[in-house]
């Protein structure tokens, strides 16, 4: 009979001495933090204390000036990864993902071909496998039609139109690359609430399975309801650490940054 | 058989049509799907031909043709797709202008080399002593026998091209022309990718480029100028730079109406051939560019239907 | 040190022009931060017309760099209307800009030849004597072109550091809306940028037109190296432009000097360029909202 008190063990991911400056100006300057303690963290800040930089920065989408970025692979064991010595192609690979502040989408790509730009591995995409569509859709299409009728999306051979339906699209992709370690920025910016409701089920599921899951939220409900732990930035610090409850108890700290009413 | 309906007029320029379209679907790879901004196609173009006709001609063979050919095409292409390869490591994660200079920089090398190497290319005098691996009886024989085996060929790009679309090899890089920053945080090795298509692509230049030296007896320098480069580049904008047919459809509007139509049917005045039509015909070239950029960016064929080509291979 | 000498008196007479075509350049290249491959046309242009006011109206040379430099300038700024600026009302993309001027070359470049005939054209200047400069010996015809070059190269650069118009030109590069709020009007300013970049491009024709000969290549021949002298002084400020000319125009005199062919010189350069392009590349600025 399998214990299920024992949750399965989860990636984690320590940055040390990181820093990042953008025109003189320093955007990241973190001295020490471990993600991926908790099944799901929150972070937190206000606007330009560099927690997007800093997601960037462990995907290395963006170049660290100082300090290094580790990915410790518990869930799947083997060594530990220096994140910061790889380019960001190899991310995902490792199952490090992370969703997009902003709307980005492949104009030219219909949905069912960033389901399976998603799905396809590097074997998958060489020069020479003139005929491997067929295989790869019906290898995959299972999984996929669960996540498009999950979210409701209508005709797959279709283009995403509206900013909502980028968005969520930008979702499933991460989620279709069964990340370890998943970093959602601003998942429900521009989402209706039904939809926020769903990506949160979707979250928490991948939570309970063993991914690790960092999410940046402005909507501070969203991070009270759904982290185990919150860590707040501001001036691309590192200033507090703890439960949604130990956080909310220094309400001045945050009110500070945030402004009133958001504890 | 009888040939007698082709004349030698219209041999050259089917190839001419075949051989730009070639170009222009490699292109299309290169430019139309993944956006690197190739200005030196006539460079992999001469490398391959090059290549091809100094080896034939200088080294010492022990074996005769067809075999000879084929080791020094071999040769030939190989160097195009190294070319290519080196070229590509260069400028594939520079922004456009530096893969512009980059390409057109090394195209303007290779006509150096080939100027410059006169003991060996022959120079600006040029250089024969090449010929068709076979021997039918006629000249126009063999010429027909190899605008068929460069249709083939071309043909062999054009499916290859098709199959690109609707491959997840193709997909990756489209995504990566469309949003590179996005593909590599979906794990796609952008670089890699990019330098390796370069690679394939040029090496594929380098072939046509085997193809029509052999089809000229000849090597000058004077095809290693930016003409032919122009006439890819118009030939797929012209049909659709985002289209499989797009280059073919180009390259038949502007080089089949111009080295056919206008060479071998139209009623003008001799005096003009010598030299007024090459003129206006870059002129129309550049005007053709300017005019669909400006009223019809996609081309004649328009932009890519992803949504027809997933409903076709996939179903709804 | 006889080598240094000769390399720099032969480098700067015989590619001066190539400071001036390269400022030209990079005026609108810094503004609109795209290529305009058609520039090199303004050279041919300026070349042509200058020998035709030279050959048929009896003008002197420097006399004929007048209207040779005004009709140039006004090439290029119909060219803005005609083409770059409906391309950039349209959000045409960066590629696209390209392959049109590309285009528009070509178009420019046959044009010519079809308006000005086919055969070779040379300005009429007459022999001169020669000087012993550093040890080498130049006509006074070329000596006075270089200082011409330089001076109008120095006339330019102060023009753009310190008029008042040149501080509006700096200022619409930098940062358009905020020039806008500032009260400049940047129709106003692009168009001299424009025609400046015009002028400069035909004075640099028909410099190169005089020392040597006239025909529908001489623009296109040196777009290469306008292209890359620009992309290697990178984006500061005008200064840089002409250092990077003057010492491109001086390594090609002294590559020519040691190598046994003179297009070695220019492969040797393009060469060193390109790998130059690719280092600094590496640290290009990272922005990016993935």
């Amino acid at each position: 009979m399998p214990d299920n008190t024992e949750t399965p063990a989860r990636h984690q991911i320590r940055v040390e001495e990181a820093v990042k400056s953008f025109s003189g100006r320093v955007v990241v300057d973190v001295d020490h933090m471990l993600l991926g303690d908790r099944p799901i963290e929150g972070l937190i800040g206000p606007n330009g204390a560099g927690k997007t930089t800093l997601m960037r920065m462990i995907m290395h989408a963006t170049g660290l000036d100082r300090g290094t970025v580790t990915l410790i692979p518990n869930g799947s064991g083997g060594d530990e990864v220096v994140l910061s010595r790889l380019p960001t192609h190899r991310m995902a690979g490792l199952g490090v993902v992370k969703s997009n502040q902003v709307i980005m989408d492949f104009e030219k790509l219909t949905i069912w071909d960033s389901l399976l730009l998603s799905v396809a591995d590097a074997k998958q995409e060489t020069p020479y496998r003139m005929f491997g569509e067929k295989a790869l859709f019906e290898q995959h299409e299972e999984e996929m039609r669960e996540h498009l009728e999950f979210f409701g999306f209508a005709d797959p051979t279709l283009h995403a139109m509206s900013a909502g339906e980028k968005k969520l699209l930008d979702i499933v992709r991460c989620l279709l690359l069964k990340p370890r370690f998943l970093m959602l920025d601003e998942p429900t910016a521009g989402l209706p609430d039904e939809m926020t409701e769903k990506v949160m089920q979707r979250v928490r599921a991948l939570a309970d399975a063993g991914t690790a899951i960092v999410i940046v939220e402005h909507d501070l409900n969203v991070i009270w309801k759904l982290c185990d732990e919150v860590h707040f930035m501001a001036e691309g610090k590192l200033i507090l650490r703890g439960t949604p409850d130990e956080i909310r108890r220094h309400h001045t700290v945050i009110e500070k940054y945030l402004g009133e009413g958001h504890v | 058989m009888n040939l007698n309906w082709l004349s030698a007029f219209l041999i050259t320029g089917l190839f001419s049509v075949v051989m730009v379209a070639g170009l222009a679907l490699l292109l299309h790879l290169q430019l139309g799907l993944t956006r690197i901004a190739n200005f030196g196609v006539v460079g992999f173009f001469g490398t391959g031909m090059y290549v091809y006709g100094v080896l034939y001609v200088r080294v010492d063979w022990p074996f005769g043709d067809p075999w000879q050919f084929l080791v020094c095409a071999l040769a030939g292409t190989v160097a195009a797709g190294i070319a290519g390869t080196v070229v590509g490591w260069l400028i594939a994660d520079l922004d456009v202008d530096a893969m512009l200079l980059g390409t057109f920089g090394f195209a303007t090398m290779v006509f150096i080399l080939a100027t410059t190497q006169k003991s060996l290319t022959g120079g600006a005098l040029g250089m024969g002593g090449l010929r068709f691996p076979y021997k039918l009886g006629t000249v126009k024989a063999n010429e027909a026998l190899w605008l068929l085996i460069l249709v083939i060929i071309v043909a062999g790009i054009l499916f290859y091209v098709a199959r690109v679309h609707r491959s997840p090899y193709g997909r990756m890089l489209i995504a990566v022309g469309d949003n590179e920053a996005l593909a590599r945080s979906l794990g796609k090795p952008a670089f890699r990718a990019k330098l390796l298509q370069f690679t394939v692509g040029s090496a594929g230049m380098g072939l046509l480029g085997v193809m029509y030296g052999v089809l000229e007896r000849f090597l000058v320098n004077t095809n290693l100028g930016v003409e032919l480069t122009l006439a890819a580049v118009v030939a797929l904008v012209l049909g659709g730079s985002a289209r499989v047919w797009g280059g073919v459809i180009g390259a038949v509007l502007t080089i089949g109406v111009f080295d056919i139509v206008v060479q071998s049917y139209l009623p003008l005045p001799k005096s003009w051939y010598g030299q007024a039509i090459p003129v206006v015909k870059q002129m129309v070239y550049g005007a053709t560019l300017i005019a669909v950029l400006m009223f019809r960016p996609l081309g004649i064929l328009g932009g890519m239907r992803r949504d027809k080509l997933m409903r076709r291979v996939h179903g709804a | 040190m006889e080598f240094i000498g000769e390399s720099i008196v032969i480098g700067l007479t015989q590619h001066a022009p190539l400071i001036l075509a390269a400022m030209g350049f990079a005026l609108i290249y810094r503004l609109t931060g795209t290529i305009n491959v058609a520039y090199s046309e303004t050279l041919t242009l300026g070349a042509y017309f200058g020998m035709w006011v030279n050959t048929n109206l009896g003008w002197t040379f420097y006399f004929s760099l007048i209207p040779a430099g005004l009709l140039a300038g006004l090439l290029s700024v119909g060219t803005y209307f005609a083409f770059f600026r409906p391309a950039k009302l349209r959000g045409m993309g960066a590629l696209e800009v390209i392959i049109l001027s590309f285009g528009l070359s070509i178009f420019l470049r046959y044009g010519l030849q079809f308006v000005f005939g086919y055969p070779v054209r040379f300005y009429d200047v007459g022999t001169t004597t020669t000087y012993r400069i550093l040890g080498t010996g130049v006509s006074a015809f070329r000596v006075m072109a270089l200082a011409s070059v330089l001076i109008l190269a120095v006339g330019l650069y102060l023009f753009i550091q310190k008029s008042s118009y040149g501080l509006q030109i700096r200022a619409l590069a930098s940062d358009e809306d905020l020039a806008k709020a500032s009260g400049i009007r940047p129709l106003f300013v692009t168009t001299l940028i424009w025609f400046i970049a015009g002028v400069a491009g035909g004075l640099a024709g028909a410099f190169y037109g005089v020392n040597s000969n006239v025909s529908y290549l001489l623009g296109w021949r040196q777009f290469l190296f306008i292209f890359l002298v620009v992309m290697v002084a990178g984006r500061k400020s005008i200064g840089s432009v002409i250092i990077a000319g003057a010492a491109t125009g001086i390594a090609l005199a002294a590559l020519n000097l040691r190598l046994s062919q003179s297009l070695y010189a220019q492969l040797v350069l393009i060469l060193a360029f390109m790998v130059i392009l690719k280092v600094r590349g590496r640290r290009m600025a990272e922005t990016g909202k993935v």
